[in-house]
């Protein structure tokens, strides 16, 4: 049965100027159950947490909060005499919690002594038992909070909410700030306690979730934006927001790179008009600015086979949508001398998917195909069959002006860039190249935008250097040409074929970098073509591997290094010196 | 006086100047040492001054004003009394000897033994002083809560300003309009001495009644003087208190207003406002001296007075020595309480 | 936001209203200091006669001739009342400074030099400050004789160690400041960084704390005089209340209100402004202060 429910939970602090804290949140949560809610600072998570206990202060609160069927919002402070403690415990963040100049015995049996009326003797022995249920030495009892390291204090703190045993536990980031003993014992004690009450989590321990809680919300700016069962959520996010926090979350086990979220945190002082994560949103369109976004209840597809129950979702566009979609692209070559021609079927029945703001690779040996595919990918070699949605139609078939005006907005990273650059432009000039072929802005401008492609890829903007021919720089600083030639039409995919194979390995360095970076700052997605597996763990989001043509495994990056399951994976791997057992492990989160 | 709440709060920080690692026994022998070396230092200072100014120590004697000499032989009486014939060094010693005994020496203008004197008076002050000290601390102790809790109210404000207003009228005038207003406007209390004079009192209540009534103005004076400060400094400590988080959580837990209020909030002013009380006793003694004065109160303070007037050097520096040994006595009680209280300065806060 | 931002949000609001408060107890204070300094400059302008020149008879009441009437021994009481005002400014100032002088001298070397040094001088002042003061102001009056000029010499001797805490505290806080190493790393000697950096921002818990000293050295000579233990050849309001309550006869007339309670109004309005100064200067070197005793927030 439902515990406690958040109707449309709305909170504005009454300062100067006024800040949106909680904006129409809604969750309920069953007896029994464990919840978690996950933020950043800014999302509101405090404010939902000090609500539940009636503990806002000098704010409007809208909406409603019930907990087993009492409405308790906007009772007065007597009458939440009766929750606060008894029924729901509140953990608090910070140590400061702790009255410095009070034994942690007295602020463990005050509750007991005042609220439920135990005598001295039954409060304290009540006291020392919760103090051994949550794994402190007896004698914190007569101890001050001073004399306790910051672990202990945050036990303390759990051990002083659970005094009164109370149904609902809601705990303000239980795990911050702890080494990772203390943190482990936090999180095998929630375990425990999990048996006897429900659970309400606020954190951003993303890791922490894990078995401890059956469903998890994501807030940002005060509003919930996803919802759902805590293994799909965080295995497979749909909101852009959740997608970029997690990229973002250092997880053990992680192979891939941190990466942010391009843009600045949240300023709740702004009224929401629209979606509220929109000016950081990869993939956000017009609507997203003006059209009202709830929470909604996803629509299962093809892709979750069914298992995305209770999933809810507050994107206008459905959550993270495709920017590119090859399906059963097939491409063959005809080789050989003439009376011997053969047939080699370079890619062959291949399904590939790019999302918004990811990065998708694509591993595979020499001749597996993979070049073949991202040239497919971007229409620069023909397909013999298959299709490539991109804007609402099919590449392969667009004509015209409606093909040059996606052409802008797909570009190659080739290979060899000395092949790529024409020798007899100067350097300025194979930079605005683009620019002139599609006929964007006066010469003025082009010069502007191409010093500004330029400078983004770290290269010197002057006229000297503008005018240097493309034989006289090196293979490093060839490649940040070629980059800034792709760049400078503000592209939202970039296929990079092999882009570090003629680098020395400190320009390759250097050149992720520079990729990933861009790739964070514009939004941009991005495919990733090469043999190096150990690169694209590093850099991709997802990863496929192409084997004779056709694609034999897809996964994130740490579950193809955990459990490869595919032969060819495998090599890859233990090319890049991963050590690979023959056995293949059923994969599993 | 009354204005020197600063040099409360920073007696505050005279335990973080002690090193952390010493343990209680070590930090109570430290602070015994250091009054006792405080003693020793006036002692020797009350020993020392008027010898070491130029001209005779006799003539200091002589009231400048009615003017004056010494017959032959009343300079030799004095000088043998004085024993300013011996050598500095044995006279130094010998003053030591007499000082541990607590022989005071003879009174010159009342013709009769210090210590007995002292013995007749001290006990009126050190009542006069614990009543208002005690008053003090509880009234400022009770507003102060109270007032920060209802920080910003027209009731908070109004005792603000009443309180900043008193704390700038002096000690003696405070006393002195007390007893304009009981002499001459509501003539209900006596205004003079520690009882009716020539009463014959019929039973020991009696007796305490007619003090009880004389003490009223004094001590009252007496307070009110002590009162500014230590509100102020009470109110600003929980102002302090209630923006912290732990209050916040003794909300939450559910607790009554007046255990958060004065358990949660009250106890973390209490520190501060035990350093405060401990110097204010030698403020208490300055105050008892001018309330005495005015009313004519037999203590110590009018003894010094007498003792000033009469140029009676034995009795005046030897009360003054009662006087600064009962200040220490009692800062000492106060750090022991102190120390004894505060979690953080003998065991050393660990992170 | 945090909620802890949006709290600070809030009681930044609140003291909006505080801001207007602190400028006012400044210029109040500094209006009645104001007038004080300039009733004891135009005191020859003010007064006709002298201070103890037998100019009427005793105890006559209020007038014309004589604003306040007489004392018991026919001294004009308006002009003893004028002429205190230049007493008890010329203590304020010359404690003021000699306390503050001894005070910040020790303060500074303390909190400089630090080690030894300090852990002696503060042990110092702790043994200063145990001390009864105002019996030790008796007794080193009585033997050094009861002159203006040696009261404020013992007012500063035995007075000193609030300003010296208060600036060695701030010494300690400004020591660790960077741009002090900095300047150390370029060779500066002791002298040039108390000299460029220390003084200059300690000079406002300097300006604070003489007031306060200046407002204990007026309270404390008026106590003096009022014992009588004062400069007998200077008229000053402490003098004026004793020889009031010495006159026997002082509450069988009306005397009292003439001349008991006129210097007891000045010299409270006096130290009031002084203390409003002080509050205003506080104020102004420390900000956080004056958001806790506002009332703001939650």
């Amino acid at each position: 049965m439902t515990l406690l429910q958040v109707e449309d939970l709305t909170i504005t602090y009454r300062s100067d100027p006024p800040v949106y804290a909680v904006d129409g949140v809604s969750f309920s949560l069953e007896t029994g159950r464990a919840t978690a809610l996950i933020g950043e600072s800014g999302s509101g998570k405090s404010t939902v947490a000090r609500s539940l206990l009636g503990l806002v202060d000098g704010a409007d609160i809208g909406g409603r909060i019930v907990f087993d069927g009492d409405e308790v919002q906007g009772l007065e402070a007597a009458r939440w005499r009766d929750y606060r403690w008894g029924r729901i415990g509140l953990v608090f963040q910070s140590a400061t919690a702790l009255n410095p100049v009070l034994r942690i015995g007295l602020q463990l049996t005050e509750p007991l002594v005042e609220g439920d009326g135990l005598s001295a003797a039954a409060a304290e022995a009540r006291a020392r038992a919760v103090i051994d249920l949550v794994g402190l030495e007896a004698d914190v009892y007569e101890q001050h909070p001073a004399e306790l390291s910051g672990g202990r204090r945050r036990l303390a703190l759990l051990a002083i909410a659970l005094v009164r045993d109370p149904e609902l536990l809601v705990l303000d980031e239980p795990t911050a700030g702890l080494d990772p003993v203390t943190r482990a014992e936090v999180l095998a004690l929630l375990q425990r306690l999990r048996n006897d009450r429900s659970l309400l989590l606020l954190t951003h321990d993303i890791d922490a979730l894990d078995g401890l809680v059956d469903h998890v919300g994501v807030l940002y700016r005060g509003r919930l934006i996803e919802s759902g069962k805590v293994d799909d959520v965080l295995t497979r996010p749909r909101h852009p927001y959740t997608w970029g926090l997690l990229n973002a979350h250092p997880r053990l086990g992680n192979v891939k790179d941190l990466r942010g979220i391009r843009g600045r945190p949240p300023d709740n002082t702004e009224p929401i008009t629209g979606c509220g994560f929109v000016e950081r949103c990869t993939q956000a369109v017009d609507a997203c600015r003006t059209d009202d976004v709830t929470l909604q209840p996803l629509t299962p597809d093809a892709s979750t086979n069914g298992t995305d129950d209770g999933r809810q979702l507050a994107c206008l566009r459905g959550g993270l949508v495709p920017v590119l979609q090859g399906r059963g692209l097939r491409k063959v070559y005809t080789t050989g001398p003439a009376l011997n021609r053969r047939q080699v079927v370079a890619v062959d029945d291949v399904d590939v998917e790019v999302r918004h703001g990811e990065v998708l690779g694509i591993v595979g040996s020499n001749g597996a195909g993979k070049s073949t595919l991202g040239q497919l990918l971007l229409r620069l070699v023909d397909a013999d069959s298959g299709i490539v949605e991109f804007d609402g139609g099919d590449l392969l078939s667009m004509k015209g002006d409606r093909l040059k005006a996606a052409r802008r907005r797909l570009q190659m990273l080739f290979q060899d860039p000395y092949e790529a650059l024409s020798p007899r432009l100067r350097v300025g000039q194979c930079v605005i190249e683009p620019l002139e072929i599609q006929g964007i802005g006066t010469a003025a401008e082009r010069s502007a935008a191409a010093s500004e492609a330029l400078d983004s890829v770290r290269l010197p903007t002057t006229p000297g250097f503008l005018d240097r021919h493309t034989h006289e720089l090196s293979g490093g600083q060839l490649q940040r040409v070629a980059l800034a030639r792709a760049l400078v039409l503000d592209p939202v995919l970039l296929v990079a074929d092999e882009p570090f194979e003629g680098l020395d390995p400190s320009e390759q360095a250097k050149m992720i970098q520079l990729l990933k970076s861009l790739q964070v700052e514009r939004g941009m997605s991005m495919v990733l073509v090469s043999h190096d597996m150990a690169v694209t763990l590093r850099t991709a989001d997802r990863i496929v591997v192409i084997h004779e043509g056709r694609i034999v495994e897809e996964a994130a990056g740490r579950d193809l290094l955990r459990a490869p399951q595919h032969p060819a994976t495998r090599r890859l791997l233990a090319a890049a010196g991963a050590e690979v057992s023959s056995v293949s492990i059923p994969a599993n989160h | 006086m009354a204005q020197d709440a600063e040099t409360g709060a920073e007696r505050g920080t005279r335990a973080s100047l002690r090193p952390p690692s010493d343990g209680r026994v070590n930090h109570l022998s430290a602070l015994a040492a250091l009054h006792l070396v405080t003693i020793f230092v006036l002692v020797s200072l009350v020993f020392f001054l008027p010898r070491a100014l130029p001209g005779d120590p006799l003539n200091a004697l002589l009231d400048p004003e009615v003017g004056g000499t010494f017959t032959a032989e009343a300079r030799a009486e004095l000088e043998a009394h004085y024993q300013l014939d011996r050598p500095l060094g044995e006279q130094y010693v010998r003053y030591l000897g007499r000082m541990a005994t607590l022989d005071f020496g003879w009174s010159i203008s009342r013709q009769s033994p210090v210590s007995s004197l002292i013995a007749a008076r001290l006990p009126w002050t050190l009542l006069l002083m614990g009543l208002a000290l005690t008053f003090a601390a509880a009234i400022s102790w009770l507003a102060g809560t109270t007032s920060a809790w209802r920080r910003g109210s027209r009731s908070d404000r109004a005792l603000v300003a009443v309180l900043t207003l008193a704390r700038s009228v002096p000690d003696f005038a405070i006393a002195t309009i007390l007893l304009i207003v009981f002499a001459v406007l509501v003539p209900v209390l006596p205004v003079a001495g520690n009882r009716t004079v020539f009463a014959q009192y019929t039973s020991i209540w009696q007796e305490a009644g007619d003090v009880t009534a004389h003490l009223i103005l004094p001590v009252s004076a007496l307070t009110i003087g002590l009162l500014g400060s230590k509100f102020l400094l009470v109110r600003n400590s929980v102002i302090g208190s209630l923006g912290q988080e732990y209050m916040m959580l003794a909300r939450a837990k559910g607790l009554p207003i007046r255990v958060q209020k004065y358990r949660h909030a009250g106890r973390n002013a209490l520190l501060p406002f035990l350093t405060l009380l401990g110097v204010q006793f030698g403020f208490a003694v300055g105050g008892s001296i001018f309330v005495e004065e005015v009313f004519t109160y037999p203590g110590m303070g009018t003894l010094i007075l007498d003792a000033v007037d009469a140029r009676d050097y034995p009795l005046l520096e030897a009360v003054f020595l009662v006087l600064a040994a009962t200040v220490l006595m009692a800062n000492f009680v106060v750090d022991l309480i102190y120390t004894w209280l505060d979690p953080g300065v003998s065991t050393g806060a660990r992170s | 936001m945090t909620i802890v931002s949006a709290t600070a949000t809030a009681s930044r609001a609140g003291s909006a209203g505080g801001i207007r408060r602190r400028l006012d107890s400044l210029t109040v204070g500094l209006a009645i200091v104001g007038l004080f300094v300039v009733v004891a400059l135009l005191a020859p302008v003010l007064t006709t006669y002298r201070a103890f020149e037998l100019a009427g008879r005793p105890i006559e009441p209020p007038s014309v001739e004589f604003p306040l009437g007489t004392n018991g021994v026919g001294n004009d009481i308006f002009t003893q009342l004028v002429l205190g005002t230049r007493s008890s400014l010329l203590i304020a100032l010359l404690a003021g400074l000699g306390t503050l002088l001894v005070g910040a001298t020790i303060g500074l070397l303390s909190g400089w030099r630090g080690g030894v040094v300090d852990v002696v001088l503060m042990r110092v002042t702790d043994i200063v400050l145990a001390l009864p003061r105002l019996p030790l102001l008796i007794l080193m009056g009585v033997y050094l004789g009861p002159t203006l000029l040696n009261t404020a010499l013992v007012i500063s001797l035995v007075f000193w160690p609030p300003s010296a805490r208060v600036v060695r505290s701030q010494v300690l806080s400004l020591r660790g400041r960077a741009h002090l190493t900095a300047s150390l790393g370029f060779g500066a000697g002791t002298w040039y960084s108390l000299r460029r950096h220390v003084i200059p921002e300690v000079g406002l818990i300097l300006i604070a704390s003489l007031i306060a000293s200046a407002g204990r050295a007026v309270m404390l000579e008026a106590g003096l005089a009022f014992l009588g233990l004062g400069d007998p050849s200077r008229v000053s309001w402490g003098r004026i209340l004793r020889d009031a309550l010495d006159f026997q006869a002082l509450f069988f007339t009306d005397a009292w209100s003439w001349w008991l309670v006129p210097p007891i109004v000045a010299l409270s309005l006096f130290l009031l402004g002084l203390t409003l100064v002080g509050i205003g200067f506080e104020r102004r070197a420390n900000p956080r202060l004056s958001r806790h005793s506002e009332g703001t927030a939650r």
